[in-house]
């Protein structure tokens, strides 16, 4: 053949015309757009609060008067010790966040790796894994959540230790977000995965020799993609929820202000009674805002990865 | 420029074992392949025999669910998981694969028989890079390094047409033709004895199927390939094949050289098939239909299996199985009209002669 002597990766590329990215076509929804701001504003005040708000005040290098109305040194307000209700918000999004991101991750690790081994392997494995998913899909999630955080905590222990660095009750809480959540993903996969094993390019790296663990790994994987992170986002949103959920009724780890943990503590204190709404409307906007941006998102991710809503072209 | 000895060569590595060095590249004997449906067996190739030799481009041909995919797929037994090979011998290299367990036949597949599948869009994973793909075979079933499969995928696509650049494309980048060229630089990963092409220019323009033709002929020549050529496009086999194999609801019914079977077709299926094609040298006429349908293959006809729709069958044609009878010019016909009495030659239901396109 008479193809000019380019080396490759040198000049002469042929570029191909191609899809936006991912990232561009949710940014150039207006959903998309507003879910992904939001996050990044949130984003921003988890990865840096030290710098925004100074170090976690405790009730020793607590400076304000106590339980105070916003004011302009403490624009919002004050918690029954004198903390300053902004560096405690703000401290407790990085929490909320971390224990929402790890949770996802393994959500999304577990639902994944089942969903793709069930569906491609089938037989009983697969009926044994999408038996045990309908337990979990039919038992009510915070019920289920309630009583495996007890028995975690008494497996865990409750001391102060760490594991890479995360306190003990904050890894409890996110292995229980992770094994109640795990089951519908692991049926969205699944059932993709059913459908793409079906597909000719399977069967032709099957003829080829490719083992199972290859055919799954750059065959099945690869065009679940879309749909992982597509999962990814709305768990995201469901674990900062039941993360909430479990502090509030006082499964969380008190040392750690996440927003739960500062509604929890408001209604402890009894702050809606007196009327300190500066004490829990932060963190409930917090929480509102943050799963609010993540349903966007989804949504965004939806009409763009789903080809039945798709009217592009 | 690639350096055509890199891939020429046809054998990079020796023999298998077991290979007997003057036995026939491929031998196929009394193949017979079922299928078990709910509602009964299929006999979907019943007795099909052929010989492929080096070198040589043989072209499988007849009616959708004659059995033309199946026998060429049961060599290396890629058949559905309902389809069993159950009677029969496929010999290569003098070896009989039928008896190979599925992991003593996973040696062969690819590295001595591979496929081009049709419908490239299918076949090539959408999300994957062409590149990858043609790597795939060579990294899985060679055990090569992911650099040197990625090498030589490069220098396959050079092969088939395809500057080495376009390897980083998604298979939706390509055109249809090139796509099909990317199957069949696939199939030439492991650089085997004989290359199946199943359907492999259907579903393309008339233009890229000559390319693609053109493509397939010129690299039998230079790697000395042997090709199975299935398709119900008759000219495609005029075009590209030594020889052809007429089948017709999972038997054979008439094989031979190419020039021979289409100047002089001896079955009556054979012309049949021959006159529903438009040939663009006769004068203007209306094509030719067989009437009916073929028939179904869980309770096939006791005789011919043609005769039902045979414009010249006589009683014995519905009662016993036309042997194949062999002709002086290496074609054999399984069909009551020619009685083994009066055919030049006894009857040989396998090794015909080399064809005369050769």
């Amino acid at each position: 053949m008479t193809a000019p002597a380019v080396p490759a990766g040198a000049g002469g590329v042929v570029v191909a015309r191609r899809q936006p990215g991912l990232l561009r076509q949710i940014l150039r929804r207006p959903d998309g757009l507003a879910g992904a701001a939001i996050l990044l504003v949130f984003t921003v005040l988890a990865v840096i609060p030290d710098i925004l708000t100074g170090p976690l005040q405790t009730a020793i290098t607590a400076t304000g008067p106590r339980l105070a109305p916003p004011s302009v040194e403490f624009p919002l307000g004050t918690d029954e010790l004198g903390r300053s209700m902004l560096n405690l918000t703000v401290h407790a999004t990085r929490i909320s966040m971390v224990i929402g991101l790890l949770a996802t991750l393994v959500t999304v690790l577990i639902g994944a790796v089942l969903g793709i081994v069930s569906g491609y392997v089938g037989g009983r494995f697969d009926a044994l894994v999408m038996r045990i998913a309908d337990f979990f899909l039919v038992i009510p999630t915070f019920v289920l959540a309630i009583i495996l955080t007890a028995i975690i905590r008494d497996v865990l222990g409750t001391g102060s230790r760490e594991i890479f660095g995360i306190r003990l009750s904050l890894i409890t809480i996110v292995v229980v977000i992770g094994i109640t959540s795990w089951s519908s993903t692991a049926r969205i996969i699944r059932s993709q995965t059913l459908s793409l094993k079906e597909r000719a390019f399977v069967d032709r790296a099957r003829v080829v020799g490719a083992g199972a663990g290859h055919i799954m790994r750059r065959h099945i994987l690869p065009n679940v993609t879309n749909l992982i992170v597509a999962n990814a986002v709305l768990t995201f949103a469901g674990a900062i929820l039941t993360e909430t959920t479990l502090s509030f009724v006082g499964l969380g780890d008190p040392f750690q202000p996440s927003w739960g943990q500062l509604l929890d503590a408001a209604r402890t204190v009894g702050a809606p009674g007196l009327g300190a709404w500066w004490y829990f409307m932060p963190a409930g906007v917090g929480i509102v805002l943050v799963v609010f941006a993540f349903t966007l998102l989804g949504s965004a991710l939806d009409a763009i990865l789903n080809p039945k809503l798709q009217s592009r072209r | 420029m690639t350096d055509p000895a890199a891939i020429r060569g046809r054998r990079q590595w020796p023999l298998p074992k077991l290979a007997d060095p003057t036995a026939p590249l491929l031998l196929v004997d009394d193949l017979a392949v079922r299928f078990r449906m709910p509602e009964g067996s299929v006999k979907a190739v019943d007795g099909v025999s052929f010989r492929l030799d080096d070198g040589e481009a043989l072209g499988i041909a007849g009616e959708s669910g004659c059995g033309k995919t199946t026998t060429a797929l049961s060599l290396v037994r890629l058949l559905p998981a309902n389809g069993r090979i159950k009677s029969g011998k496929v010999e290569l290299f003098g070896i009989d694969l039928v008896p190979r367990t599925e992991q003593q036949l996973a040696r062969y597949r690819w590295r001595e028989i591979s496929i081009v599948f049709q419908g490239a869009m299918n076949a090539l994973n959408p999300v994957r890079r062409i590149g990858d793909a043609i790597a795939e075979p060579i990294e899985v079933r060679l055990g090569q390094s992911r650099d040197a499969s990625r090498k030589r995928a490069g220098e396959l696509l050079e092969l088939v047409g395809i500057p080495r650049q376009r390897a980083a494309a998604y298979p939706h980048e390509l055109s249809g033709g090139m796509r099909q060229r990317a199957m069949i630089a696939m199939a030439l990963a492991c650089d085997p004895a004989i290359v199946i092409g199943d359907e492999p220019t259907t579903a393309l323009d008339v233009m890229v199927q000559a390319q693609i033709l053109r493509l397939l002929e010129q690299l039998r020549r230079d790697l000395g390939l042997s090709l199975i050529l299935i398709t119900h496009d008759l000219s495609v086999i005029a075009e590209t094949c030594d020889r052809v194999m007429v089948m017709y609801a999972g038997r054979v019914a008439e094989e031979g050289p190419v020039r021979r079977v289409f100047s002089a077709p001896r079955h009556p299926y054979t012309q049949k098939l021959l006159s529903a094609f438009p040939n663009i040298h006769a004068d203007r006429r209306t094509l030719d239909v067989i009437p009916g349908m073929p028939p179904d293959l869980r309770n096939p006809p006791p005789g011919c299996r043609f005769a039902p729709r045979c414009p010249m069958a006589m009683p014995v044609c519905t009662e016993v199985v036309p042997p194949e009878v062999r002709f002086a010019d290496g074609v054999r016909v399984a069909c009551h009209l020619y009685p083994t009495a009066d055919a030049a030659t006894v009857a040989v239901p396998a090794t015909p002669a080399r064809g005369i396109g050769t």
